[in-house]
Parts: C-alpha cells; sequence; structure tokens
C-alpha cells in the first residue's frame, strides 16, 4: 500500500455523495474542522443550509474553514467568504483528524480520560458534531435518547503510524 | 456578512434533484397507469404476471421514490410526452439523495378523514415516512390508521421546510 498522506482534516479515499450547500451564521462565526458533521437548519431564503450537529445528521463538512493547506492559495478563506460548505453523505471511506478524543464526561468534569476505539464499532456525531463511541445523548440526558443514528463504523484506529486519524467507513 | 454563493433552484418540476442514489427503470402497476403519478411519489414493491420489477403506489411502505411524474407540465408537448405510461415504466430512486418535492402531506392524516384540514407543519431535521398513500410526510400513518404492518419505516429527513421562497416545496434527505 502507498503512504498515505494526512495532509488535510479530512482524507478521501473512496467518496459518496457530496453538494454545496449554505453555511449557517454559528458556524460562520467559530469556523470548523473538515469532518464536522452537520445537521439541516431552516434559512429564510431558498437554500439549503446546515449547522453543526447536535447528534442528528444530515452528513458532514468535506473541507474545514480555514486549515493549513488552504493558506496562502486564491481559495483561502473562500467558504467563510462566500458561506458555503462541501456537504457529504452517503458511503465514505475517509481518514479525519475530527473525532472525539476523551470521553464526554471527562470533558465536562476533568482529568481527560481518552477513548479507546476498535475496529468494527459503531459511530455517532456527538453533542458538537464530531465523531464518537459515546452515546452523548444517553450521558447528557437529552430526552431524544438514545442517539441510534449510526453513521460510521471504525476501520482503523488511532495510532502513531497514521498520525493519530481514525479511519471510518461513512453510511449516511 | 458572507456573499450568497447558492444559485437559485429552478423549481420546474415535480421532483427536483440535487444528489442522487441509485435509479433504476421498474415498470409500473396498472392502477398506477389507470391513475398517474406525481414525481417524488413513494412506490413499494408488488407481484407482476412477467419477470419483471413491478411497483405499485407505497402505502408506508417502501420501495422507492419515482424520479418523474406521468404527465407533468414540463413534459407536454416534446416527443416523450406520456411515454412513461405508454410503456408502462418510472425510474424508481434509492439510496440517499437529495431532492426537492410538491408530492408531500399538507394537512394531516386525522383532519383529512374529518375535516377541517388542519395544515402539518414541517421543521428541519424532522423524521419523514411515505403516507398511506405514498406521499411524503412526518406523521407514521400506519400507526395512526392501525394498519398491521405499522409503524411505518423512516424514509427520510426534512433538509428544507416549505415556504414562500422555495415554491412550498419540501426539502428531503432520502435514506432509503
Amino acid at each position: 500500500m502507498a503512504e498515505i498522506f494526512r495532509t488535510r482534516d479530512c482524507v478521501v479515499h473512496f467518496k459518496g455523495d457530496a453538494y454545496p450547500v449554505a453555511i449557517s451564521p454559528t458556524l460562520i462565526s467559530n469556523g470548523w474542522s473538515g469532518c464536522q458533521g452537520v445537521r439541516w437548519v431552516d434559512s429564510v431564503e431558498d437554500e439549503f443550509m446546515v449547522t453543526i450537529s447536535d447528534g442528528l445528521y444530515g452528513g458532514f463538512l468535506l473541507w474545514g474553514s480555514d486549515e493549513v493547506s488552504d493558506q496562502y492559495t486564491g481559495v483561502t478563506g473562500n467558504q467563510l467568504e462566500q458561506g458555503y460548505g462541501i456537504f457529504c453523505a452517503g458511503g465514505w471511506l475517509l481518514s479525519t483528524s475530527t473525532y472525539e478524543m476523551y470521553t464526554y464526561n471527562s470533558r465536562l468534569a476533568p482529568p481527560l480520560v481518552p477513548i479507546t476505539y476498535v475496529v468494527g464499532e459503531r459511530l455517532r456525531w456527538s453533542n458538537r458534531g464530531l465523531l464518537t463511541k459515546e452515546d452523548e445523548w444517553t450521558l447528557s440526558g437529552d430526552p431524544r435518547a438514545p442517539n441510534n443514528f449510526f453513521i460510521a463504523y471504525v476501520v482503523q484506529v488511532p495510532r502513531a503510524e497514521n498520525n493519530n486519524y481514525i479511519v471510518v467507513q461513512m453510511s449516511i | 456578512m458572507a456573499r450568497k454563493l447558492i444559485t437559485e433552484i429552478v423549481r420546474s418540476r415535480d421532483c427536483i434533484l440535487f444528489y442522487k442514489g441509485d435509479a433504476y427503470t421498474v415498470t409500473v402497476a396498472p392502477e398506477m397507469l389507470a391513475a398517474g403519478w406525481s414525481g417524488g411519489q413513494g412506490v413499494m414493491w408488488c407481484t407482476g404476471t412477467d419477470d419483471e420489477r413491478t411497483v405499485t403506489f407505497s402505502d408506508g411502505r417502501y420501495g422507492g421514490v419515482l424520479l418523474w411524474g406521468s404527465d407533468e407540465a414540463a413534459d407536454q408537448r416534446t416527443a416523450q410526452t406520456g411515454n412513461q405510461v405508454e410503456y408502462r415504466f418510472a425510474t424508481m430512486l434509492c439510496g440517499g439523495s437529495l431532492l426537492s418535492t410538491s408530492t408531500y402531506e399538507r394537512y394531516t392524516y386525522a383532519s383529512r378523514l374529518l375535516p377541517p384540514l388542519v395544515p402539518i407543519t414541517y421543521a428541519a431535521n424532522e423524521i419523514l415516512y411515505f403516507s398511506l398513500r405514498g406521499w411524503w410526510t412526518n406523521e407514521n400513518e400506519a400507526t395512526l390508521s392501525g394498519a398491521p404492518y405499522a409503524p411505518d419505516f423512516f424514509t427520510g429527513f426534512v433538509a428544507q421546510v416549505p415556504k414562500a421562497s422555495n415554491n412550498f416545496f419540501l426539502g428531503v434527505q432520502t435514506g432509503l
């Protein structure tokens, strides 16, 4: 196998569906990483708009709003400027650094406890739209719990030789 | 404030497709040929007499979605006007698609049975089903009607609510 260069937040090995969508003011003001989970939100105009996932999908955004690889180019910051992102759904195989590294409870009350991922585990979006194995709706007492909106499987666990990226098979 | 990149969406058909999942031509059942159908119509499998994949109106179960209606305004006075009905076929979508359609339930199931009509209010991210006549709805009509196959399967999410600026089309992310 050839070496995989992980120079972006989200490195795609095979792709599913992709479509440009409008992004919400929340996303524009906060920015986002590649592979950020998003959900649909209403807009006053005739456009498909997404915002940060709270555990629900939608899908995910392919490129981050301000990635290192996009600096000093002709399109630096263009997603923020134009108010769009590339929305992705369907089946994908990808590597990403955008996942929960620490348990929900330990993020609320440190010390931080790492999450250990295992190949074949099912993943959801966390309450802030990052991939996780934990059901954060149940952990946070969300009335919609349990979160059974599984959207991915673990294909390769994060480790030193893959730059601590997680490899997932998306199924949205 | 970000500048607007998203272009105008021309809604000249019953079902406008933004990205598509799987598409396949299927035979349509006699009752569909007789009644006609809209683009975005939900369908389910039924038994045909020949070696064909045949679909009929969904009763809440799927199937998939028919992309083009049988007699849409956009298809009039062309060389292919009425060809789906003539040749008893349609193009069925399944898998994940993003679409905008006018084929959805505007009024609650209970109020359609017993007026006055009560509008359904859709919200972004709501789960959608096919109604008992195969239109998109946020009500689980199999459960409401006591159908033996209840509850309905989830077939999509609301991606955009109907409103004046989108000609009251419903945006749907399908999950079929």
